[in-house]
């Protein structure tokens, strides 16, 4: 991959200094290596941080955060295209478009090389490590491309990947981590030295993958396509657009196509239907004011600032400031855009939102820091301090990069220390598999028992051997699909368990024949504590 | 079964749509490729001498037009011969007055065949061209002044063994159909040729080419019973490593007209298709170097009638895939080569832009409308011209059947002018 041509040739011409002294003492096979490192320094750069972002997400991986019911959707209706079932393990009713899912598939193999631990959904987690491996190289290539020293570069990664936050959020099995890797993609192709018109097409496809792997991203799109007029020669600009918005168009294209064959574009009774979702989806109940105590988007906000609060205010602080500077400008759109959309007043925020506004933050804060030290290299700035202070002031690159070090260090390395600590050590899925090892235990007829459960858990009990779907039922679907309902006549008599989970208890849609069944059941094992106690309730007819 | 045949054809489908579409826009692919498509500006030197071959018949309309043109040459040193019929007074008689005005410069060569077309005359002049190059006009052409200098310093400077320049066929705005002649004569000639160049294969175009005398003596001038013998030359000069340069400038290029009707266009297209097919048939592209070099010939060569019937069977599998009752994936499938032909409809009406840009011509709402309306019509009139084509050439009609020409495109000029 080439990255920007005036760096490489002076990295050229200090390598060819180097290999002159070095050669004598070194082998062939070893001058071979040592030639291509000193010849592709970015790559050894992306390697180093690469590892080092796999090393610290995945340690613990398992154990850290809780499993959260979205995972366990997405993995479930991976599993239903795994196994030929369809888009979605229920009837697919268009809450996403599947892109997201479909990659969870295509990548499903990876878990099984590593243990089979007892509970799916956590070690279905390692998918999430070659993810994070991408986007984190595709960061720092984007940096590169806005014209960042290779420090700087590094930088961004190392916010991008080792922040808290980060660490927390990308080991999850969110479709927003893979709709990441996508818009980075798209604008590392967006901004390609060569300007060349398929990178432009190229960059559009990358746009509609990351749109139908999780079409939130469709907000950042108007920043993405002033990234290609940035990116793009005046003289064939209008063919890079084209090419661009063409591609972008035609592949999103085909998800309300896929729709129209099926006859599920429109809304009308008896079916799911594109249109129905999307006016749903926009019509869900807002999370309230972001920055009022006590609404739920204040409560997202929070648990966001309290994993890492740097890079919250530094990147919001970031997105802002960048836009100053031009060669920024599109990536600060981009995140300036996330942020406006996430602070509106009524919106709803999922917790995952913020996976969207990472990369941005981090390309940001790095091009910044990148920026004031260009500044304050220059000669100007020394003439122009020079009028306050009566001394010389020639400091070096050095000196101010080993300040800023410092001070980087002093300040922000014991939050990250702590906070990375916590995501490498904690084990907060105990009771998870704690519970679904007992299900495995004392619960014979798996076959022929019903047992409605969270998301978080139904992969793990479709592999147990429940009939998946009408066996082991996802709990929103007992009185929300009709094609479930029918199969329940006596209402919560005909379901034998019930495993309680936080997600359960909140019941935010008011389902009633799983209240009932919880009512008529009695407690027959607990696993943890308080809040995020699990009870496996068995009914008592 | 059933699925499959549709899977493989709508991937085929859509593989040819796509490979059309990337070569189509060949010229903008980068600011560096769009930047080498044109003529270097020429050092001033006049360092070759010319012939140029203007072949006339039945054109004493605008033959006098276009060698007067010729004749406000910038360049010093050149002759101009001009191919008359036998039998055909009236454009003697235009050329005649016109060697007797410039007698220095223009010749007129008499073609004696009792059939007549463009490479007997052609070769008929070969033998009396005192050039270094030889250059070919169509007897309507509109060509630039400063054209030769330009090809002499393209020559010289690029060790050149052909130099092809644009041809922009202009009277857009003549009909639903000439507005999208003349953007295929856009792409071609903007973009697509110069891919052909350097991928050292290229089927010539039929003026506006240049020549060293030498070689194409040594190759015996044109192909005589060949409808395309332009392409054909092309294709023979190409599998010898000929070097061919392609430059186009919208100031330098030759401006053209397309053909007044619908049916002289099919004619026309005829012609070429069957061209083409004879240049298949004689395999001389089998004598290029490089595998890749034969498939892009064999596919160039074929283009015409996949093209020709990519339209009609496209919509034939939209049809089935939504009547039968196939897999929604396989439907979605069968849709997939829509997607590059949507895109080249909207690259074709950014070419429009950058053709009214460059030409300085009103290109409004409205063309883009005709553009874009035109383009299943125009398809219908090029299937059939390429299967009038096969019809032919199985039965081995290969006589010549010619454009007439009204000059319509001076108007244009004259529009543009004003």
């Amino acid at each position: 991959m080439r990255l920007s041509g005036g760096l490489s040739s002076r990295g050229g011409r200090l390598s060819g200094r180097l290999s002159g002294t070095l050669s004598g003492r070194l082998s062939g096979r070893t001058e071979r290596i040592a030639g291509w490192c000193r010849a592709h320094p970015d790559a050894l750069i992306i390697t180093g941080l690469v590892l080092l972002v796999v090393a610290v997400q995945g340690v613990n991986i398992a154990n850290f955060p809780t499993v959260s019911d979205d995972e366990g959707t997405y993995l479930a209706q991976a599993w239903a295209i795994q196994h030929g079932k369809g888009l979605a393990h229920y009837s697919y009713w268009y809450d996403h478009p599947p892109l997201g899912w479909i990659q969870i598939a295509a990548l499903s193999w990876l878990p099984e090389m590593f243990d089979h631990g007892s509970m799916v959904v956590m070690h279905a987690r390692v998918i999430m490590l070659p993810v994070s491996a991408i986007s984190s190289a595709l960061v720092y290539v984007l940096c590169r491309r806005l014209g960042m020293a290779r420090w700087a570069a590094a930088l961004g990664v190392v916010v991008y990947g080792l922040s808290p936050l980060s660490v927390t959020m990308q080991r999850e099995i969110y479709l927003d981590n893979f709709a990441v890797v996508w818009m980075v993609a798209a604008f590392v192709l967006a901004l390609s030295p060569r300007r060349h018109l398929w990178h432009h097409v190229a960059a559009g496809f990358c746009a509609a993958a990351a749109i139908l792997s999780k079409e939130t991203m469709l907000v950042v799109a108007p920043a993405l396509l002033w990234a290609v007029w940035q990116g793009s020669d005046k003289a064939t600009r209008k063919f890079s657009l084209t090419g661009f918005l063409s591609t972008a168009g035609l592949v999103i294209a085909q998800y309300p196509l896929y729709a129209l064959l099926k006859g599920e574009l429109f809304a009308g009774a008896g079916h799911n239907s594109l249109f129905g979702a999307i006016s749903y989806q926009l019509g869900r109940k807002g999370g309230g004011n972001i920055f009022q105590k006590g609404s739920v988007s204040n409560l997202t906000l929070h648990w966001w600032l309290v994993r890492d609060p740097v890079l919250m205010y530094a990147g919001t602080a970031a997105v802002f400031a960048a836009l100053v500077v031009r060669r920024l400008r599109p990536v600060a759109l981009a995140g300036v855009i996330l942020v406006v959309v996430g602070s509106r007043p009524s919106g709803y925020l999922p917790a995952m939102y913020v996976i969207q506004a990472i990369p941005f933050f981090a390309v940001c804060i790095a091009g910044l820091v990148d920026e004031g030290m260009r500044v304050l290299m220059l000669e100007r700035t020394r003439e122009w301090l020079r009028r306050f202070w009566r001394w010389e002031v020639p400091w070096r690159r050095i000196d101010v990069a080993a300040l800023s070090g410092v001070v980087a260090v002093g300040l922000i390395a014991p939050v990250w220390q702590t906070g990375d600590a916590t995501a490498d050590t904690a084990f907060a899925n105990d009771q998870y598999a704690q519970a679904s090892a007992w299900i495995r235990e004392h619960v014979p007829d798996r076959a022929h028992t019903r047992i409605v459960v969270d998301d978080a858990m139904w992969p793990d009990l479709a592999d147990q051997g429940f009939q998946p779907g009408l066996g082991v039922i996802w709990f929103y679907k007992v009185d929300l699909d009709p094609a479930v309902t029918r199969t329940l006549p006596r209402g919560w008599r005909d379901i034998d368990y019930v495993v309680s989970t936080t997600v359960i208890r909140q019941d935010p849609n008011g389902l009633p024949t799983v209240r009932q069944a919880m009512e008529h059941s009695a407690t027959v094992a607990t696993f943890g504590s308080a809040d995020q106690r699990i009870d496996i309730l068995k009914v008592e007819k | 079964m059933f699925s499959t045949f549709i899977v493989a054809f709508s991937f085929v489908q859509f593989g040819v749509a796509a490979f059309t579409l990337w070569w189509m826009l060949h010229a903008w692919r980068t600011p560096e490729t769009l930047a080498s498509t044109r003529f270097t500006v020429p050092d001033g030197d006049c360092g070759l001498s010319f012939s140029l071959l203007v072949p006339a018949r039945h054109e004493q309309e605008v033959l006098d037009h276009t060698v007067s043109r010729l004749l406000e040459s910038t360049h010093t040193d050149y002759e101009v011969l001009v191919i008359v019929g036998h039998d055909d007074p009236d454009t003697a008689a235009v050329a005649h007055a016109l060697a007797e005005r410039a007698p220095d410069r223009v010749r007129v060569v008499t073609d004696h065949h009792e059939k007549k077309n463009k490479p007997k005359a052609l070769n008929n002049a070969l033998p009396h061209c005192r050039g270094e190059v030889v250059g070919v006009f169509d007897a309507e052409d509109q060509v630039h002044p400063e054209l030769l200098a330009h090809v002499d310093h393209a020559f010289r400077s690029c060790d050149a063994d052909v130099v092809q320049g644009g041809v922009q066929l202009i009277n857009y705005h003549s009909s639903w159909y000439s507005l999208r002649n003349c953007l295929e004569y856009f792409f071609w000639f903007r973009s697509r040729l110069h891919l052909h160049a350097s991928k050292g294969f290229i089927p010539l175009g039929g003026n506006t080419v240049f020549v060293k005398t030498d070689l194409l003596r040594a190759n015996d001038g044109w192909d005589q019973e060949c409808l395309a013998e332009d392409c054909d030359l092309g294709v023979r000069l190409s599998s010898q490593g000929a070097k061919v340069v392609v430059a186009y400038d919208s100031e330098m290029v030759t401006r053209e007209e397309t053909p007044g009707s619908v049916v002289a266009l099919m004619k026309q297209r005829t012609r070429w298709n069957q061209g083409f097919l004879q240049v298949l048939r004689k395999k001389d592209w089998r004598r290029l170097p490089s595998r890749r070099q034969r498939l892009l010939a064999r596919y160039t060569l074929m283009t015409p009638f996949f093209q020709a019937f990519s339209g009609i069977l496209v919509l034939l599998g939209f049809a089935v895939a939504l009547i039968a009752h196939v897999p929604v994936g396989v439907a979605l499938i069968a849709f997939l080569p829509a997607l590059p032909m949507t895109a080249t409809f909207l690259f074709e009406a950014v070419g429009l832009h950058d053709f009214g840009r460059q030409y300085e011509l009103p290109v409004t709402f409205r063309h883009y409308v005709k553009l874009i309306v035109g383009g299943p019509l125009y398809q219908l009139i090029l299937a059939w011209a390429a299967l009038r084509a096969v019809w032919r050439e199985f039965r081995g009609r290969k006589d010549w059947e010619l454009t007439k020409h009204v000059g319509a495109h001076l108007a244009v000029e004259a529009e543009a002018v004003a």
